[in-house]
């Protein structure tokens, strides 16, 4: 009871935060805007006519849209900002307090989240329906179970997340991981759908984390079959344990080397 | 039973050096080299349950590291720690409930919002039920006068009202330990010295031990009973204060300037370090000559068109602790 008092105050204070500060929104507001008018535009040439590997140019937007919201609800700059308390020293303050580290950052992250999913959110179905209107056949009943997965989508990503930041506590430069994630979440189904990967990337992206931080969801919303519904949360729901316990064992690790600077 | 106890603590760090030039910087790929610095060096000492310590000493002697370690977020290289009678790198989480700890140059309130949110949310952290949270805010808002400001956004603060937060901030779970690191930092005079008081009152009132860093002789003169002096990781000094006052703390620094030419002849108890036509760097010896008599015979020199008084910097008071204990040895 204590501690769901304790995890709760922290996401309502982080919560609250969120609608505060909302200086950073506008500005990706307006980057999530021109992505995606880029991005249809691109995908509205290459869509002459019919499907391709299963999506028409409906689907095609709407995927975007939703893989795009997941990318921007997940923007809490859970890395960034772990390298910059480490390099300054305010780690100090977040350490020796009576939570456990991971759990504090996942629910002051978790504030921001649901502030995005919410402006975001409303943004991604705005500009989807200005550009392709509604999705032919969407059965409104199924969104819950689609949104679960979003939901698991997000959290992998920000274990994930949180797992490199935390390299920090041992590391002097860690930039270089969150790089080459970034660019491997964009590839392996954030911008095309794990369907037009050749095969064989295919193949091996099957037993990647990526494609369930982004595509599954995405893929659920545009297309819901019980079939895919089931093949993919389980698998979602193996890799949010597998996340956590690699932040866990890596912050665990760091802990008791850290090397604190700043005075 | 001490609250603190330290038995020959070290802290060594590792840094990697990085060479110049991109030959070398391709080497360091494959083969960093390490650097060790020791910043914490086999020290010992006792902090008894409602003492004022003061752990002074210049940037980078170690005061930070040695927090660091009492609080249990840097683990020693050797020795042992006791803090309440638990072990801070075992039993951080354990410890954390009844220490409170400021880092003067750090904030742990919530920038965008009031110190009211960042309050309950420290009471929930801490497990404060919600009656006894409201009381202890209610009563650190008078002890610190904190009043409109619990309301305000803590980006619209000043640095003193902050600091006044952040200092009940680490007091609402009632710490039987409150850590300062250099809480007055970067404050005004008069500021400075209210939160002097606060921590007096603070010690008075609830027997909260106080280990307190700082590079200001100020802060030590006048709240603490004792001071350790630090320097380049190793204790150069352990004694109460009104030696180190005595012995070390006993010098203010004049520096004054004259609108016309002046030639001084100083008193006793007075040294000129430096002087050109129109001003003057003196040194005076607080035991010798008072403040008050110093400038008493300068203004009665005439044409002073301005004063400060400084307490000798930190660095200078480590040079005479040495040069003090070089001349017994001798």
């Amino acid at each position: 009871m204590k501690a769901f008092r304790k995890y709760w105050t922290i996401l309502r204070i982080s919560l609250q935060n969120a609608f505060v500060y909302r200086s950073n929104v506008l500005g990706g507001l307006v980057f999530f805007l021109i992505f995606m008018f880029v991005f249809f535009n691109l995908w509205r040439a290459i869509y002459q006519s019919g499907e391709v590997a299963g999506y028409s140019l409906v689907q095609m937007v709407w995927y975007l849209c939703m893989t795009e919201l997941i990318m921007f609800g997940c923007r809490t700059g859970i890395f960034s900002q772990m390298n910059e308390d480490v390099k300054s020293g305010s780690i100090a303050y977040q350490l020796n307090r009576p939570y456990h580290y991971v759990w504090y950052q996942f629910f002051n992250a978790l504030g921001g989240m649901v502030f995005n999913l919410l402006i975001y959110g409303l943004m991604a179905v705005i500009m989807a329906m200005i550009m392709v209107g509604p999705i032919p056949g969407f059965n409104f009943a199924t969104l819950p179970l689609s949104l679960i997965s979003m939901m698991l989508a997000m959290f992998i990503n920000f274990f994930f997340l949180m797992a490199l930041g935390l390299t920090a506590f041992r590391l002097e430069e860690n930039t270089a991981f969150y790089l080459i994630y970034q660019k491997l979440v964009f590839m392996l189904g954030m911008f095309i759908p794990v369907e037009f990967l050749p095969g064989w990337l295919q193949a091996i992206t099957r037993y990647l984390p990526f494609p369930y931080m982004t595509w599954a969801p995405a893929r659920l919303i545009v297309a819901f079959s019980w079939e895919l519904f089931w093949s993919v949360v389980p698998v979602q729901l193996l890799w949010f344990g597998l996340s956590v316990i690699l932040s866990m064992a890596i912050y665990r690790h760091g802990v008791a080397g850290i090397q604190a600077h700043g005075g | 039973m001490s609250a603190i106890h330290v038995e020959n603590l070290s802290k060594v760090y590792r840094t990697r050096i990085k060479e110049e030039g991109l030959k070398a910087s391709f080497k360091a790929l494959f083969k960093p080299v390490y650097k060790e610095v020791q910043a914490v060096d086999d020290i010992s000492f006792t902090v008894e349950q409602g003492e004022i310590l003061a752990f002074i000493g210049p940037n980078g002697a170690g005061k930070s590291t040695t927090i660091k370690m009492l609080t249990g977020i840097l683990h020693p290289t050797s020795g042992r720690i006791s803090v309440l009678g638990l072990d801070p790198a075992e039993e951080r989480k354990k410890l954390s409930y009844r220490i409170g700890t400021v880092f003067g140059q750090k904030s742990q309130l919530w920038f965008h919002l009031p110190p009211i949110d960042s309050f309950v949310l420290l009471g929930a952290i801490y497990d404060v039920d919600k009656k006894t949270l409201n009381k202890r805010i209610s009563e650190l808002t008078e002890l610190f006068e904190l009043g409109d400001i619990l309301q305000t956004p803590v980006r619209k603060l000043s640095l003193g009202q902050r600091i006044r937060c952040e200092v009940a901030a680490s007091l609402l779970h009632e710490p039987d330990i409150l850590f300062l690191d250099e809480p007055t930092i970067g404050l005004d005079v008069v500021v400075k010295q209210s939160i002097r008081q606060l921590i007096l009152r603070m010690n008075r009132e609830r027997g909260t031990t106080i280990f307190l860093t700082s590079h200001d002789a100020g802060d030590v003169e006048q709240i603490c009973k004792r001071a350790v002096v630090i320097d380049q990781g190793r204790i150069i000094l352990d004694q109460p204060i009104k030696n180190l006052k005595y012995h070390y703390l006993n010098r203010k620094i004049i520096a004054v300037r004259f609108e016309y030419p002046q030639h001084l002849e100083v008193p006793e108890g007075v040294k000129l370090e430096k002087s050109t036509d129109i001003s003057a760097r003196l040194s005076v010896d607080t035991r010798i000559c008072t403040i008050d008599s110093a400038m008493r015979w300068l203004i009665a020199q005439g044409g002073v068109a301005d004063i400060t008084v400084e307490n000798p910097p930190m660095e200078e008071i480590i040079a005479s602790i040495f040069r003090h204990k070089e001349g017994r040895i001798q």
